[in-house]
């Protein structure tokens, strides 16, 4: 059992080097690159904005029926800012993403094998790695920090219609005190944190979908096994980076 | 057999390939000659779609020769198979069609990646061309979901002619269809080698298109080549096990 697992491990950290490696050499397949870009991008636009937004709202519930008691609903728009980029967004986004994207890919590799799609690529002399996994897993890094910083927008904008229905606090007060303290260092290192989280969804991902070969209960198996190990993995690398944040940013820590 | 050897388009030289300890092929050595086809015979498991893939190079012989027009397909770059590549289709048993993609994406593809020199006018002209040919003409825009699975199948074949190939690799062209719709890919079939002189391997269970199209039978027992030679020659032997495999009864 153990030896399996560490055999998995190994095998996906073999997989996701070559993915790496792969990236840097021609042909780019920039075509199927731009559809993916679109399909995990875009697709997942308004999943990401829907969920920012009503997270941002229960958020601000919450945070007012605790600090009313403190006096201090002055803060919430800051406290929201900083939960939104340091961790509700970034987190939450890789989480959808590994729902929506991760699921989605490990099942499209998964049955195109079962239904010998991938050998059809190899059969034209068209690398299939670099063609469904290279643009693949370009597209999830490149797209998930992208998707984060939408997910803070809708996050701190649903905080503001929460906040501006009980208090009638202004948009401009409002972004006022959101912002104000709030520094680069809060900001970017979390979101390109979520940049490695796009990497192991995608990698994870790909790797149930394009190394299975057990028909249509492969694609069933490719399809959970992607969502559960892939949010698993991100929760996990996101204690590792926070650490990593910390450190190079001890400001952050205090 | 020697390297550029005129005549032969594919021969196998004691392949052996095996899976997880198990022996798929056994010392297997046949060839087929230019323009000829031939249909590999046997039971399910016996290695048959395996010796069409050891042929277009998605699988390596764990030992022997596997030689297409002269090139070992063992020694090849990806530029070497490729240009192999080039000169053979595959038409895959469910007709692996892109799903994504229509039907005139699935046979542009192809001519972007394997014929570059081609223009976009040219590349349009010849999926029609090809479609025609099958009788897809008007389904060029759908996507294969929207197909039957004798349409997927013709336009599988489609796409593996596409090319206009030297060499076409057949698996199993009427599993999954009625007996009329099978016919119809088995006077497809003829047609690409009657007209285009198309050396041919199919694998097939179906033993009446076989005997249709076949110039030769290979048949495949257990990993080895139980039997090799023209239908008539077959049908001489009185070995009852071969007999079982061959008859249409």
């Amino acid at each position: 059992m153990l030896k399996s697992i560490f055999d998995s491990i190994g095998q996906v950290t073999l997989f996701g080097a070559r993915a790496i490696r792969d990236a840097w050499y021609p042909p780019f397949e920039c075509e199927y690159l731009l559809v993916q870009f679109y399909e995990i991008g875009a697709g997942s636009f308004l999943l990401v904005v829907a969920s920012g937004f009503a997270l941002g709202v229960v958020m601000t519930l919450h945070t007012r029926s605790t600090l009313v008691q403190f006096g201090a609903t002055a803060e919430i728009p800051i406290f929201q800012s900083l939960a939104f980029f340091n961790e509700i967004g970034p987190l939450v986004a890789a989480l959808l993403m590994a729902g929506r994207v991760g699921a989605g890919i490990g099942a499209q590799l998964a049955n195109m094998r079962a239904t010998e799609q991938i050998d059809a690529i190899e059969t034209l002399s068209v690398d299939s790695f670099k063609l469904l996994v290279v643009t693949r897993v370009i597209a999830c890094t490149l797209m998930l920090p992208l998707l984060t910083i939408f997910m803070d927008a809708a996050g701190i904008l649903g905080g503001f219609l929460s906040e501006h229905i009980w208090s009638r606090l202004s948009f401009t007060l409002y972004m006022q005190r959101a912002f104000d303290g709030v520094a680069l260092a809060d900001f970017l290192p979390p979101t390109l944190k979520t940049a490695v989280f796009g990497y192991l969804i995608a990698i994870i991902s790909c790797f149930f979908g394009y190394t299975t070969n057990e028909g249509s209960d492969g694609v069933r198996k490719a399809a959970t096994n992607s969502v559960v190990v892939s949010s698993l993995v991100v929760i996990l690398a996101d204690v590792i980076l926070v650490k990593c944040i910390f450190f190079l940013f001890p400001d952050q820590a205090i | 057999m020697n390297e550029g050897q005129s005549g032969v388009a594919i021969a196998f030289e004691q392949v052996e390939k095996g899976f997880d300890g198990r022996k798929v092929l056994d010392k297997v050595s046949f060839a087929v000659a230019e323009g000829e086809a031939i249909c590999i015979l046997g039971r399910s498991g016996t290695g048959k779609s395996v010796t069409l893939k050891l042929m277009i190079g998605l699988l390596q012989a764990d030992a022997g020769k596997v030689m297409v027009e002269g090139k070992d397909m063992a020694t090849l770059d990806e530029d070497g198979l490729a240009k192999v590549r080039r000169n053979m289709g595959y038409l895959f048993q469910s007709a692996a069609l892109f799903d994504s993609y229509t039907v005139n994406q699935n046979l542009e593809m192809p001519l972007h990646r394997l014929d570059r020199n081609k223009s976009g006018e040219e590349i349009k002209c010849r999926v029609e061309e090809a479609l025609k040919e099958v009788g897809l003409e008007k389904d060029g825009r759908k996507l294969p979901s929207a197909l039957s699975g004798g349409m997927q199948k013709r336009a599988g074949l489609a796409r593996a002619l596409v090319l206009r190939p030297r060499i076409l690799l057949v698996d199993e062209p009427s599993s999954g269809l009625d007996r009329i719709t099978a016919s119809e890919i088995d006077d497809l079939l003829m047609k690409v080698k009657t007209e285009q002189h198309t050396t041919m391997v199919i694998v097939t269970h179906d033993i009446h298109g076989a005997r249709k199209i076949a110039d030769k039978f290979a048949v495949l027992d257990q990993g080895r080549l139980l039997a090799f030679g023209t239908p008539e020659e077959l049908d001489r032997r009185a070995d009852q096990h071969l007999q079982a495999f061959i008859s249409e009864r």
